[in-house]
């Protein structure tokens, strides 16, 4: 099997709020910015570029939200092909925080 | 009121494009605003009650609409974009606000996969110019010639500077460089066009005389007969072809205005391309003297 990259902070996080439900590229920038306590900021350059690499992967993909009356605004999607590859690093990261800590 | 507009004229390199952010942020917060960003002349309006922080992404972008939503989305006015691939943002400017808020990129991985992009189109363009340069040594070698010379020595110093900023762009800390360098690169860019009107000129006005004559036999013996008048207006080298058959030998010349001989050749059979000749400015000439039918074929580059 292919080993898998390590994934930037800002692509995590987009995954991992994109878990949580289909959302648009502000409400990805706050949910991140509440996990982590502000810790972590995605600004505009960095969402275009992650979402647009994650979308050539295949790992999300673009819906347009729906429903009468409401405001229509660009979502993204997370596919299983998302949902495995935030699996696969995050079982990553709990390998690396358990050998840590057996240190 | 009317709006008062202004014109600013420069370049900057693109491993610069720092120095170019600042140079922005630094005439909104004097009143001019970017309404209209450009290689070479950038568009401002007076307008000294906003303030904005200007930003700089570099890129082809396939979905423009989502683009600019992204930005919008984080209070990003879109401004313009460049045919060259850059794109101009800006903020309105609320200095209570935190630093990164006027950030664009705020990871390294980013950062720096916007500078690559940058540096590997500026890697295959050098090494594009760079084929060229070399081709060009080899012509150099072969025949060289003044203009020759001035495009090899454009394709070089091109290659160079490209790959020098795709060096910096291409540099792990990701950091954008932030000299000025805008006067050099202007002086860089006046260099490459003068030396390509230089050398087009040059190419240009070099004598191109193809000419021939052919005779199967002669009552007289001839002697000394001019023909095909050439200017050199500049001295440099010179090439010739030389092609030519007689029964008994014949001689070929070349001759300056004064009637002084600058190439000579004697023989019943002779055939050579680019011979080098080293011509002072001035008018020339061919002669030929023979005793019986000849063919003579030369040109002259």
């Amino acid at each position: 099997m292919k080993k898998s990259e390590p994934l930037s902070e800002s692509t995590f996080y987009i995954l991992l709020c994109l878990a949580r439900g289909d959302n648009h590229g502000y409400g990805i920038m706050q949910m991140t910015a509440k996990l982590t306590g502000g810790e972590v900021t995605i600004g505009s350059g960095t969402m275009y570029g992650a979402t647009d690499n994650m979308m050539k992967k295949g790992w999300i993909r673009e819906t347009v939200s729906g429903g009468a009356g409401m405001e229509r605004r660009r979502l993204y999607h997370l596919t299983d092909a998302g949902r495995e590859a935030l699996r696969a690093e995050t079982a990553r990261l709990r390998r690396m925080l358990e050998n840590a800590e057996e240190a | 009121m009317s709006m008062q507009y202004k014109r600013r004229y420069g370049v900057y390199s693109a491993w610069n494009y720092g120095k170019e952010i600042e140079d922005l942020n630094r005439a909104s917060d004097e009143g001019w605003q970017l309404v209209r960003g450009g290689c070479f002349s950038s568009k401002f309006v007076k307008n000294p009650d906003v303030r904005y922080r200007y930003q700089l992404d570099y890129g082809k972008i396939e979905d423009m609409g989502r683009y600019i939503e992204t930005f919008r989305e984080q209070g990003w006015e879109y401004v313009n974009s460049i045919f060259n691939g850059w794109h101009y943002f800006r903020k309105l400017y609320d200095p209570s606000r935190p630093a990164e808020e006027y950030e664009i990129f705020t990871d390294r991985e980013s950062l720096q996969e916007m500078n690559r992009r940058w540096a590997r189109l500026a890697l295959v363009i050098a090494a594009s110019v760079g084929v060229l340069a070399l081709i060009w040594t080899v012509w150099m070698l072969w025949r060289p010639s003044l203009p020759v010379l001035i495009q090899l020595l454009m394709f070089a110093s091109e290659s160079a500077i490209l790959l020098y900023g795709s060096r910096i762009m291409y540099s792990p800390d990701g950091k954008r460089s932030r000299r000025g360098d805008g006067v050099l690169l202007a002086a860089f860019l006046a260099v490459i066009i003068l030396g390509c009107t230089a050398s087009i000129t040059l190419r240009m006005t070099r004598p191109a005389t193809v000419t021939s004559q052919q005779t199967d036999s002669i009552e007289e013996p001839v002697v000394d007969s001019r023909w095909a008048d050439f200017t050199v207006r500049y001295p440099d080298f010179y090439y010739l072809d030389l092609e030519m058959e007689a029964e008994e030998p014949m001689t070929f010349s070349v001759l300056s205005e004064s009637g002084e001989v600058v190439y000579t050749e004697t023989g019943t059979s002779f055939h050579r391309d680019g011979i080098r000749l080293r011509l002072p400015r001035g008018e020339y000439c061919f002669s030929i003297s023979c005793t019986t039918g000849f063919r003579v074929a030369c040109g002259l580059h």
